[in-house]
């Protein structure tokens, strides 16, 4: 019968999405190669995919935990690496596997934002406590990485410098309760001046506004606290409807381009965090989404029939989450955990602060 | 041949990746593919500057162009071997028109143009790389680099045009057309201001449903004053009768909230709520929801003198309590 299937096409496949990451944390083929150097953010997708599905105990937590705590660049003995420090991206380099201290001397080895980003985050979601974090070494490692303008560089030997760095940069100072590893002051000067014309955030000043840019931009002033004060109600306003009108179906992260599954999430979020996702279409961005979905091998795509990636994969599952999905957990707009992880987070860091209070 | 098995390498002793015990997305690499990192890890150890250490990051290249330490090795001995930048250049030519969505290549040209301090090539080559796709984002970013570091904007202008031509939807060129005229005459003389107006009339005419000509009008005006411009909101409601979109009506929208702050009347206040409701009802019914919200939001804002009246409360109370005094 012609409803029953139209309402198979739209099923949630839950169990095929456990299977999918779960796959991901396993092996992946030679084809995955240009993965290599971030397979610390592809973990973080599975992992935190699994826990929005709320199955992570389907996945062995301390094993994983010790192999995120063996790409952590430590000081060396005579702390000469300071301002390299952080979480490898993977074990590329070659360094010997070893989860403490102290660190390895080696003319090419340091960490890389997004992955001591995505490390910070996977543990927390892991159950860690971040007690075999170096925190003093990772908010120096940062610290070397922002420019005069405000950006940050992925890694100090050099990169691209853009807004997406200060999004991990400001999830990392979040994470850790700790801004001394940025100016604050000089990275909003940065975000606003990527405001574009249109209302929209581009990846830099001049370039087009893009909505995964733009989420990088509010939620790094969310993670911040300083929404309101770098941003007046009027341009507020204004970013709002930029945001909203890249509903097409999904959502596209520029005008006049096709929709993707990951901007359900990228927008979706930055009106979450602007108060008004409660005024998008929940049904077609829903339909669109489950569009995406693989039936056979799990995981989410770009768009309907193509491949899934775990980044797809994880951003679909956030996106349905946000329109409130039954039995997907919550997430966190900004931070991008589920609110579980959250509050895991927020457990430590009262521990941490206590701690503190009572140091003699 | 393995480099394991070649006599001019058997002084390097190859380097394994190591995951330890419990590796998490490991990757399945080929003994080929592990035989080239093996030794590149070794080079890397060393710290060699070497020219088999050079040749040896192309075949590294070759397998995964997206790993950044190879390229920043690579930059290390480009310099210590004092290589010919030139044919770096022609290398790395050939790497993005196989590769043009990567970070790692565009970030390796620009420094390679920067060393040579030559940008004499770059805007042809990226006016190839956008006729592939006309809308990469990396391609505009090392474009709009170029023309800023090298002050080439003088022919940018045109060749924005040109694209607009090909695709007036293309939201990248719009944005480009606004980075060379922001940078170059700016926007504040009248004359300049006018004839981006009609331009962008003109290209709405000829594609009404296009939100890039939109954004664009409203880009520029939005802090120049939109229901100022002399005959503009008169242009817009003809054009609403044949040429009408959800960019049109959201456009009138502004423009009327634009007036009601510069002078609160009734009719410009109900002549955008009726806007909206066509919107929410009608023209943009995705965006139903926000649409009804903000005409409940400009009603409130704009809620008239003579209605707090008839209401019995003094007018300027109520905006106090509005803004919580």
């Amino acid at each position: 019968c012609f409803q029953l299937e139209e309402f198979e096409q739209i099923d949630f496949l839950r169990d095929r999405h456990v299977r999918f990451f779960q796959r991901t944390l396993q092996v992946l083929p030679e084809r995955y190669a240009s993965l290599e150097t971030t397979r610390l953010t592809v973990m973080f997708f599975a992992v935190s995919g699994l826990d929005v599905l709320d199955a992570l105990d389907v996945i062995d937590r301390n094993n994983m935990i010790e192999w995120i705590y063996s790409l952590q660049v430590l000081p060396t003995e005579d702390q000469s690496n300071l301002s390299r420090c952080g979480f490898r991206g993977s074990s590329h380099i070659g360094i010997p596997y070893s989860v403490k201290g102290p660190g390895v001397l080696h003319p090419y080895d340091s960490g890389h934002v997004a992955m001591t980003y995505t490390g910070l985050t996977s543990l927390l979601i892991l159950g860690d406590d971040l007690s075999r974090v170096n925190k003093q070494a990772c908010l120096a490692g940062l610290k070397a990485l922002q420019l005069e303008d405000g950006s940050f560089c992925a890694v100090p030997e050099g990169s691209e410098n853009d807004i997406r760095f200060i999004y991990c940069a400001a999830c990392i100072c979040y994470m850790l309760d700790d801004w001394s590893g940025m100016d604050i002051q000089k990275a909003i000067e940065y975000i606003r001046g990527s405001m574009s014309y249109d209302n929209g955030f581009g990846q830099g000043a001049g370039l087009e506004s893009h909505g995964g840019w733009t989420f990088c931009a509010i939620a790094s002033l969310c993670l911040m606290g300083r929404l309101e004060e770098a941003l007046s109600q009027r341009e507020l306003d204004r970013i709002r409807r930029w945001c909203i009108m890249r509903q097409q179906s999904g959502f596209h992260g520029r005008p006049n381009k096709p929709v993707d599954t990951c901007y359900s999430f990228w927008v979706g979020a930055t009106l979450e965090l602007l108060d008004v996702f409660q005024y998008t279409n929940y049904e077609k961005n829903r339909n669109y989404i489950l569009s995406t979905q693989d039936r056979l091998v799990g995981g989410f795509a770009k768009w309907p029939d193509s491949h899934p990636d775990p980044l797809h994969a994880y951003l679909g599952l956030c996106g349905l989450s946000l329109i409130g999905e039954p039995n997907l957990r919550k997430v966190h707009p900004a931070l991008n955990i589920t609110q579980r992880a959250f509050q895991h987070l927020q457990q430590l860091q009262q521990t941490w602060r206590d701690n503190a209070g009572t140091c003699t | 041949m393995f480099y394991r098995d070649r006599k001019e390498w058997a002084d390097l002793e190859p380097v394994p990746q190591d995951d330890g015990p419990n590796p998490v997305v490991k990757i399945a690499y080929s003994e080929k593919f592990s035989d080239v990192y093996d030794y590149f890890r070794a080079l890397l150890k060393k710290d060699e500057r070497s020219d088999r250490a050079f040749a040896l990051t192309a075949e590294a290249i070759e397998l995964n162009a997206a790993n950044y330490t190879v390229w920043h090795y690579r930059r290390v001995l480009l310099q210590a071997l004092q290589k010919d930048l030139r044919e770096e250049m022609r290398y790395i030519t050939d790497i993005i028109e196989e590769q043009p969505k990567n970070y790692q290549v565009w970030h390796h040209r620009r420094m390679v143009v920067e060393w040579l301090n030559d940008p004499s090539e770059e805007l042809e080559f990226i006016a190839d790389i956008l006729s592939q796709d006309a809308k990469n984002y990396h391609a505009w970013q090392h474009r709009q680099w170029v023309i800023q570091e090298y002050k080439l904007w003088d022919n940018e202008l045109e060749f924005v045009e040109k694209l607009l031509e090909e695709d007036v939807r293309n939201n990248s060129v719009w944005n480009q057309r606004h980075f060379v005229i922001s940078h170059t005459t700016g926007y504040s003389s009248p004359a300049i201001l006018d004839r981006e107006v009609q331009y962008c009339l003109n290209q709405i005419r000829k594609a009404p449903h296009n939100e890039s000509a939109w954004n664009y009008l409203k880009g520029i005006l939005q802090d120049r004053g939109m229901s100022s411009h002399p005959g503009l909101l008169e242009q817009v409601l003809e054009l609403k009768e044949t040429h009408c979109s959800p960019y049109l009506l959201a456009f009138l929208v502004d423009c009327y909230e634009d007036a009601l702050e510069n002078n609160n009347q009734k009719e410009t206040l109900n002549r955008a709520l009726e806007v909206c409701e066509y919107l929410a009802q009608e023209k943009d019914t995705i965006r139903k929801e926000y649409w009804l919200f903000l005409q409940r939001s400009l009603e409130s804002r704009f809620e008239c003198i003579d209605v707090l009246l008839c209401q019995g409360i003094s007018p300027l109370l109520k905006s106090d309590i509005k803004n919580g005094v």
